[in-house]
């Protein structure tokens, strides 16, 4: 050693050696690294406390790191990963079947089936939408059996199995299942990924689920629902989940895969059972009694809507029938029938004519408007209204000829003749009238005035005459009657150059006053007292005198007026004059 | 007793014997009456090593008779723990099949235990393997059996030895 390495020893024999330390630390790549990492956690630490720059420094070349180890080799991050993007894609399509089952659910809105409307209960009862509550009880199934299966070589891992599920040998079972799947994937799959994802025997069902390193195979008796396979896949990945390498590396030792058999046995807890408490129950009450009345309300609506429908009818038939109406529509409304059409004011209204066919009650309203019917009968009424009807005429209509039948006065024919084409309809008139007597009564007798004839005899009909008392006329009546006696005798020997002649009835009348017997008495008096000073005032003709049958109840009236006699005539053919 | 489940796949050319070894085997059974197996078939059997502490359950792949693998005799072979390679002592041309075959599966999945069962030797008058070439069989394979399904001379033997060959294999792998 150097003089000036002993002087610099002397002086800095510490510092040196610290010096020498850090140096060799520094130079030493091993010691430098083992530094950094000793400090790199708190250094990270640190950083992400203070602010985002080592993210922001680490996000490019992690980024990068990830993506090409991803494909380098995808099948190690697709294991890494099955346990999370399982239930992330579940959860995706659980979302996508919620809105299907609500679909389902509106279609099913409408089944009112009472099986649908105690499901539909129970569906509210326990909370779950109705559409899935109808999947979940239309399918019955059971795992009876589950198989989980090494990838690798076949082998079973783990077996669960129903006490009453009939099974050989469970190994055999799974190597064969192994070996069908091989040959079923070498045969078919030209890539040879795909997957037997499904059996069908008889009364079961063989669905396989996949995992990385095992597959989970039950048997299933019955028609399981798609959501059964989201349940198997979560046993399977709990299953990979907690023996993840175990199952990889399995070579047949059950003793590396401890209590496999329990997470297994979830699997036969996945069951749907038919409701065998309401079964074989027999009748339904409730529903027979539902039943009866629903059909017996279907009966009474069937009938009573038979029997509205032939009232219709009838009342349809009995309206078209009428001459003036015409029906353009009649239907029923709740309880009442509305009829529309129209009518003529001759013809008779709708509810009479319902009256008159035995159909007053029902409860009809007619909305009718009015119009002219150019039906005969009630042209021929119309006719008769607007030219009057002489006793003994008659009108009736043929096409639309107005045919006036019987006796009429010739001026009345005339007046017809003029005015009948007012009428619509009617073009053409033709009169079927008997001789007219009036004519011939007027040759008979030249001289006479017989319409003047007739107005003597029509007043001099009904003439009244008064008396003081008892049997004795007034002055005035006194003079009257003759008068009355003169015309009377002129008016007869008029009559009698027709051929005709008079018959007088008079009739006597008293005052209430005075016991009846007595006074019909008087009036009989009173009658005869008027015949016979008729008589001697030379009437010569027949004349009935008679008291009044009518007797009097108001005693107290008193009206001189009321004591008469009244003589009537009735103009006769000669040969019954009396 | 720990209980090991362990594939076998029971391979060789075609009619020398194979399903008829398993069917001794398993159900000491043997009929003249030839059924060619298609695909593979799939038995088990249990054999109990007490000096191992084991109780082993082979499944026994079964697989149809070929004198070359296709892929998917490759798919049936994947995982086995060991194989029972099957000739025809009356045809010495199975011996070299079995031979292939062996040589075929150990480069695709690896070396595995295995034993090769000459069979048929109840038929003497046409059995057709020499000595030198049974000690050849014996360098190539380890162990040879000469067997004969029909009266099961050896088969126990053969599948037991076996049987040893993989737990002990497996024993070694652990350590």
């Amino acid at each position: 050693m150097s003089d000036l390495e002993t002087l610099k020893d002397l002086l800095f024999g510490t510092e040196k050696q610290v010096l020498d330390s850090i140096s060799e630390r520094v130079e030493s790549r091993e010691l430098r690294s083992a530094d950094v990492a000793d400090i790199l956690p708190e250094a990270i630490h640190a950083s992400h406390r203070s602010g985002g720059e080592l993210i922001k420094a680490l996000r490019e070349p992690v980024g990068a790191c990830l993506q090409q180890e991803i494909r380098d080799d995808p099948q190690t991050y697709g294991d890494a990963l099955y346990p999370v993007m399982g239930p992330a894609i579940r959860k995706y399509i659980m979302h996508a079947l919620r809105t299907f089952t609500q679909q389902i659910n509106e279609a099913l809105e409408q089944s009112l089936t009472p099986k649908g409307l105690s499901w539909r209960v129970q569906a509210w009862r326990a909370g779950v939408p109705f559409g899935e509550f109808v999947v979940q009880k239309s399918l019955l199934y059971r795992v009876e059996q589950a198989y989980l299966i090494s990838r690798e070589n076949g082998l079973l891992v783990g077996h669960a199995q129903h006490e009453a599920a009939r099974i050989k040998d469970s190994d055999a079972v799974s190597a064969m299942f192994t070996a069908i799947q091989d040959f079923v994937k070498e045969s078919f799959s030209p890539d040879r990924t795909g997957r037997l994802e499904s059996a069908d025997m008889g009364e079961f069902t063989l669905w396989a689920v996949h995992g990385p390193h095992a597959l989970l195979v039950c048997v299933i008796r019955g028609v399981p629902p798609r959501s059964l396979r989201a349940d198997l896949s979560a046993i399977l990945e709990r299953i990979h989940f907690r023996y993840g390498d175990a199952i990889r590396t399995y070579s047949g030792d059950t003793a590396s895969v401890p209590e496999v058999e329990e997470e297994l046995t979830a699997c036969l807890r996945l069951e749907a059972r038919q409701d065998t408490g309401t079964a074989n129950k027999g009748v339904s009450w409730p529903l027979l009694i539902i039943l009866i009345l629903v059909v017996g309300a279907f009966g009474y609506f069937a009938v009573t809507g038979w029997l509205q429908a032939q009232q219709i009818a009838r009342l349809n038939a009995a309206l078209t029938d009428t001459p003036g109406l015409y029906i353009t529509d009649i239907y029923r409304d709740r309880q009442s029938v509305l009829v529309r059409g129209l009518r003529d004011p001759l013809a008779p209204t709708v509810s009479a004519v319902a009256a008159a066919n035995g159909l007053s009650h029902v409860e009809i309203v007619a909305d009718m408007q009015a119009f002219q019917s150019l039906d005969p009968t009630l042209l021929a009424q119309r006719a008769a209204n607007r030219f009057g009807s002489p006793e003994g005429v008659s009108f009736a209509v043929e096409g639309s000829r107005l045919i006036v039948s019987g006796a009429a006065p010739v001026d009345w024919q005339e007046e017809v003749a003029l005015a009948y084409r007012t009428l619509a309809g009617l073009d053409d008139i033709e009169f079927r009238m008997s001789p007219d007597e009036r004519a011939e009564q007027a040759a008979a007798a030249p001289g006479v005035d017989l319409g003047q004839l007739d107005a003597i005899v029509r007043q001099l009909d009904g003439r009244a005459f008064y008396f003081a008392s008892g049997t004795t006329l007034t002055a005035q009546s006194a003079d009257a009657l003759t008068a009355y006696a003169d015309q009377l005798k002129a008016a007869a020997a008029d009559l009698a150059l027709l051929g005709r002649g008079l018959n007088l009835t008079a009739t006597g009348f008293t005052d209430p006053v005075g016991a009846p017997e007595v006074n019909y008495a008087l009036a009989q008096q009173r009658a005869e007292a008027i015949a016979s000073a008729l008589v001697e005032l030379g009437w010569d003709g027949a004349i009935i005198a008679r008291a009044n049958p009518d007797r009097a109840t108001d005693v107290s009236q008193v009206d001189p007026s009321l004591r008469r006699a009244i003589v009537e005539l009735e103009s006769v053919e000669t040969e019954t004059t009396q | 007793m720990t209980v090991v489940t362990s594939k076998v796949c029971i391979v060789g050319d075609f009619a020398v014997g194979k399903t008829s070894v398993v069917e001794r085997f398993v159900n000491s059974q043997f009929s003249d009456k030839y059924l060619t197996t298609i695909g593979v078939k799939v038995d088990t059997k249990e054999i109990d090593l007490p000096q191992r502490g084991v109780q082993q359950k082979l499944i026994l792949w079964d697989v149809a008779g070929t004198d070359r693998f296709g892929d998917t005799e490759f798919a049936y072979l994947r995982g086995a723990s060991g194989y029972v390679f099957v000739a025809d002592g009356t045809r010495p041309l199975t011996m070299g099949t079995a031979t292939s075959l062996r040589d075929r599966a150990f480069e695709h999945y690896g070396v595995k235990p295995a034993v090769l069962l000459v069979n048929k030797h109840d038929l003497t008058g046409a059995w057709d393997v020499s000595e030198q070439r049974l000690k050849g069989l014996q360098a190539q394979f380890g162990s040879v059996f000469v067997t004969s399904a029909k009266t099961g001379a050896h088969v126990d033997d053969a599948l037991t030895h076996l049987a040893e060959l993989i737990v002990d294999r497996a024993i070694a792998d652990q350590q």
